[in-house]
């Protein structure tokens, strides 16, 4: 076990031209579980795989433990990998493909008899050891798969997106699994994944990845309720949080006046004594974000302050059975966060003004598609962005 | 202005009908076009198989096939045609051949075509483009300072000039072909070895060399089909009748003052030595087609 | 909308002292194992590539500078072998000859040949993996003694040629043993193995998407039009192969010629292929030296050959990504 600590890490490809990891530092505690996460092509795997020595450093340094393992060879390093694809050897049978690391380093047959049926029954393998890759179902390889990574005890396991070849439920399932499975063994663990309800229900800390570059490493909790830019706030959260240039009113004794378009909301004096970052902004404009489900409907809020709440049209309603997530017109400017992975929305019909908002209800909520719609902001938790560096206003 | 569209039983089964014929008659007509062909093309093989079953005085009669006493005694002529020098003694020199052959191209094209797939290394593609090249090369550019340095060494009249280059990797056309094959194999898989622990040579032996084993079925086939038919090499290499091989030892036949006495033996000689190549190929049909199929692609 | 470009934010790492990246380590230690595992594994290759192929090829060019009969030390006579081949050697005059017209009728009838089958098996037909390995067999036996020597009796005067020609009221005569018919006879043995080629074009055209051909019906193209604007230029990537390959293939043709005509090139040279020829110099006359300009000359005409293949191939083949 040990811990693991990123300096300055880069990866540049192409003569320098393309830069897929920009100077990365990151301190992964002994045993814990981080995420990397991020859009595809945000340098996540390249990072991943600069840890476990298949990709050359082209600057900056890797520490397993103390030891500097920029030179060392991926067999030295003490690190198991479960693939996306799994890797699992085809023409092997599941109990060869477990000993494999253990065969390779020569150890007597009955140890490793011994430690692929302890491996096994971890994973409730036992009924299959004799079976060939090609014959067990998306799940099972996947079992196989950190059968092989745990079989070694190594330090560090590395995972680049162990679930993506799983179907949804599967996915939730197994989820679960390699996080009890990491709770139990205790071992440091970097899990690369794309998928941020992955990232904020398994890591320990979340590091968030974007064109190479770390944007925020924190907790969870931290993560969603304190994005460090308006980048973090999309990624993180589905559906995502909805941002819009909005400007700030004279601060007054009870708060101050938050002009969205053609309406307006409260924010409170305590946001501000939270945020005494934000007094600097008075009379200027900020970005604000708002999570769809810091919005709801007033009918289910009868006593909600009447400061607080916003007038529109339900142009849509997807009823997901738990909740209801209603799109509708705002008059304010959207503020559209460049990420490759997202459609932007088409843009409302001619004749509805402004841009389209997203609010999640409760299932108690009749509202219908192109009712009338009126609902509560829970101003306490908005998010406020400088709208020039799009940085968080935290202090 | 509207018609009745009204639902006809009877004229949707006319057209069925029609379009089931018209494929029919196609399809006929293809057949017919590529029946008549083979026969025409394995005609003089079929012709031969039964000249071989019959007696001497009748071969040259016709276009005929079933003869009027069947015989085994052309067989029996020609096995033994060169005195207590069988053609038992050239399929095993044949043979002998053959084996080491196919054990050399497998080793030195496997192991060459390994690095060229998977590794990376200074002047690759300097090397693999030479590989490529000498794929090309006609073997009468080299041959003749072969001869002369085998012959220095004293291995005219030895197979050692027919095998050893085998383990050299000199048939880059099966390096070529492995090459494709285990580029096709995901990266993973070595990257997962390598982490586990596995050297070059036991990710070769144990993960990549298993894997590649359709590739190297069809190059043993080809191996054994090329090396078996091969008649310059050995004519050249091999004139001792204790060394001769089977094409060696069919050549004599056609010395105007050898056994063409006996056509009978002839061709039940000739039918015997294609055989192998034919039983060869039956037996791995499948993969070697797919084999041909993949010089050209992928 | 405005669109706010996602800040660089750089957050604060971890809060303990920054460590001190080693120095002194230039290189990386993995690719220099990896460079020398492959030199490894390539050791049988580069063995054979410098000893069995580049060496003699460079030998082989000195020695055709040479009178060497092996029995008495090479000697020097510089370039009168080339000079005696390309001027006072008549033989080798019809060899070139011949060579040239057994390679130019070869090569284009088993084009089309092939070409012409594959296209006929790729129809849907049922029982397609049994024609196609009744075509090969003859690409398998066809290079052997066994069918030369076959070959010789069919196309002789008393063989079944004759017989079958006379089913339509043809005369027949000893084709081999005719001058002007010897060399067509082991041009059709050549061609009468196009089932190789064949197969490497039935794998193209499974490979041709059929919503090609569904497009362009629909669009009102007839069979042939299809077969010319659609199968033609998709298929001229593996037309190229094919004709490289058994271009240089027919160029070294060798055993047919050499049984058919009992190792003479006869009658009156009309079979002699080149490389029977250079066989007869070298190692039946031991003109090594001899044999050896005559080598040379081939490797030139074949570079030459393919390099202009390849060169005209930039105005007909067609990759689908250009």
């Amino acid at each position: 076990m040990a811990h693991v600590t990123l300096e300055a890490l880069t990866k540049r490809y192409g003569g320098n031209a393309i830069t897929a990891v920009d100077n990365l530092s990151l301190e992964i505690e002994d045993g814990e579980f981080l995420v990397l996460v991020g859009p595809s092509g945000c340098g996540k795997s390249t990072a991943l795989r600069m840890i476990a020595g298949l990709e050359e450093i082209t600057d900056g340094a890797v520490w397993i433990g103390d030891e500097f393992v920029n030179d060392v060879h991926p067999k030295d390093r003490d690190v198991a990998m479960v693939f996306q694809n799994y890797a699992l050897y085809p023409h092997m049978s599941v109990f060869t493909n477990i000993a494999f690391p253990l065969q390779i380093a020569k150890l007597p047959k009955q140890e490793i008899r011994r430690r692929v049926d302890e491996a096994a029954r971890i994973l409730q393998l036992q009924d299959f050891l004799k079976r060939r890759p090609g014959q067990l179902s998306g799940g099972q390889r996947q079992r196989v798969a950190m059968g092989r990574a745990i079989v070694r005890d190594p330090a560090v396991f590395l995972m680049d997106e162990p679930l993506s070849n799983l179907d949804a439920k599967l996915r939730v399932q197994m989820r679960s699994e390699i996080h009890r499975l990491q709770r139990r063994l205790g071992t440091t663990t970097i899990y690369v994944t794309h998928d941020q309800v992955e990232a904020m229900t398994m890591g320990d800390r979340v590091a968030l990845l974007k064109d190479g570059v770390l944007q925020q490493v924190d907790t969870p909790a931290d993560m969603y309720n304190r994005p460090a830019n308006t980048f973090v706030a999309t990624f993180i959260g589905s559906p995502a949080m909805n941002l819009f240039h909005a400007s700030l009113g004279e601060n007054g004794d009870d708060g101050s006046r938050l002009a969205l378009g053609n309406q307006a909301l409260h924010v409170s004096k305590h946001v501000f004594d939270r945020r005494p970052g934000l007094r600097a902004y008075a009379n200027q404009p900020v970005i604000v974000g708002i999570r769809p489900e810091d919005m709801e409907d007033t009918a289910l809020v009868p006593d909600g302050a009447q400061g607080n709440r916003l007038h529109s049209k339900a142009e849509l309603v997807e009823a997901l059975g738990s909740d209801q997530i209603v799109h509708f017109a705002l008059d304010a400017q959207h503020v559209d966060v460049v990420d490759p992975d997202l459609l932007t929305d088409i843009a409302p019909e001619p004749g509805t003004e402004g841009s389209f908002c997203i609010a999640r209800f409760s299932a108690k909520s009749q509202i219908r598609n192109g009712d009338p719609l009126e609902l509560v902001v829970d101003t306490d938790r908005l998010q406020f962005f400088d709208p020039s560096s799009g940085l968080a206003i935290h202090h | 202005m509207a018609t009745a569209r009204t639902y006809d039983p009877e004229l949707l089964r006319q057209s069925r009908m029609r379009r089931a014929n018209a494929q029919r008659l196609r399809k006929f007509g293809l057949h017919l076009i590529l029946i008549t062909l083979l026969v025409v093309m394995l005609y003089p093989v079929i012709w031969m198989v039964f000249s071989s079953l019959r007696p001497e005085a009748e071969i040259f009669g016709g276009l005929g096939l079933i003869p009027t006493t069947w015989t085994l005694e052309n067989y029996r002529t020609g096995w033994n045609l060169f005195g207590d020098k069988t053609f038992g003694l050239f399929f095993v020199n044949s043979f002998v051949i053959c084996a080491l052959a196919i054990a050399g191209n497998l080793i030195s094209c496997s192991m060459a075509a390994y690095a060229f797939a998977r590794l990376n290394f200074r002047f690759k593609w300097l090397w693999f483009s030479l590989m490529l090249g000498s794929i090309m090369l006609p073997i009468h550019a080299q041959l003749i300072p072969q001869y002369i340095f085998f012959l220095n060494i004293g291995w005219v009249n030895t197979i050692l000039p027919l095998v050893v280059p085998k383990f050299l990797a000199t048939d880059a056309f099966f390096v070529f072909l492995m090459v494709q094959f285990m580029r096709s194999l995901p990266p993973e898989l070595e990257q997962a070895a390598m982490i586990d622990g596995a050297s070059y040579w036991q990710r070769y032996w144990r993960i990549i060399l298993p894997l590649t084993v359709p590739a190297l079925v069809t190059t043993a086939v080809f191996t054994f089909i090329f090396t078996y038919n091969d008649f310059f090499s050995q004519l050249i290499y091999l004139t001792d009748i204790d060394k001769m091989t089977v094409p060696v030892a069919l050549r004599l036949f056609l010395d105007p003052s050898g056994g063409t006495s006996s056509f009978g033996g002839l061709f039940a000689m000739v039918l015997v030595s294609i055989g192998p190549v034919l039983g060869f190929f039956l037996a791995s049909q499948r993969l070697l087609v797919r084999g041909i199929a993949t010089q050209g692609f992928k | 909308m405005s669109t706010v470009t996602a800040p660089a934010a750089r957050v604060a790492p971890a809060k303990r002292p920054a460590r001190a990246i080693p120095k002194g380590r230039g290189g990386s230690p993995v690719r220099r194992a990896e460079n020398r595992a492959a030199y490894l594994f390539l050791l049988p290759w580069f063995i054979g590539l410098f000893g069995i192929t580049i060496i003699p090829i460079a030998a082989s060019l000195v020695l055709s500078f040479t009178d060497f009969d092996i029995l008495s030390p090479p000697s020097w006579i510089g370039l009168d072998n080339y000079e005696k081949l390309l001027t006072g050697d008549r033989r080798f005059m019809n060899a070139v000859d011949v060579t040239i017209r057994y390679v130019g009728f070869s090569v284009p009838l088993i084009l089309v040949f092939s070409l012409t089958i594959a296209v006929m098996l790729n129809r849907g037909l049922s029982g397609l993996a049994i024609y196609r390995s009744l075509f090969y067999i003859p690409s398998l036996i066809g290079a052997s003694v066994g069918i030369g020597i076959l070959w010789r009796e069919v196309f002789g005067e008393r063989g079944i040629f004759n017989h079958f020609i006379a089913l339509f009221g043809f005369e027949g005569r000893g084709w081999i043993t005719h001058p002007n018919y010897a060399l067509d006879v082991v041009i059709a043995l050549n061609v009468w193995t196009f089932g190789a080629s064949m197969v490497i074009f039935l794998a193209a055209l499974r490979q041709i998407p059929n919503s090609y051909y569904e497009a362009a019906s629909i669009d009102g193209a007839s069979a042939l039009q299809r077969f010319r604007r659609i199968t033609l230029p998709l298929l001229t990537p593996v037309i190229f192969f094919n004709m490289v390959l058994l271009t240089i293939g027919s160029f070294q043709s060798f055993t047919q010629a050499f049984v058919v005509s009992r190792g003479t090139g006869g009658p009156i040279d009309s079979t002699l292929l080149y490389t029977l020829y250079l066989y007869q110099r070298a190692f039946v006359h031991l003109d090594m030296g001899y044999g050896s300009a005559m080598a040379w000359l081939l490797l030139l005409a074949i570079a030459a050959m393919t390099a202009f293949v390849f060169w005209t191939a930039r105005y007909w083949v067609f990759y689908g990504d250009r």
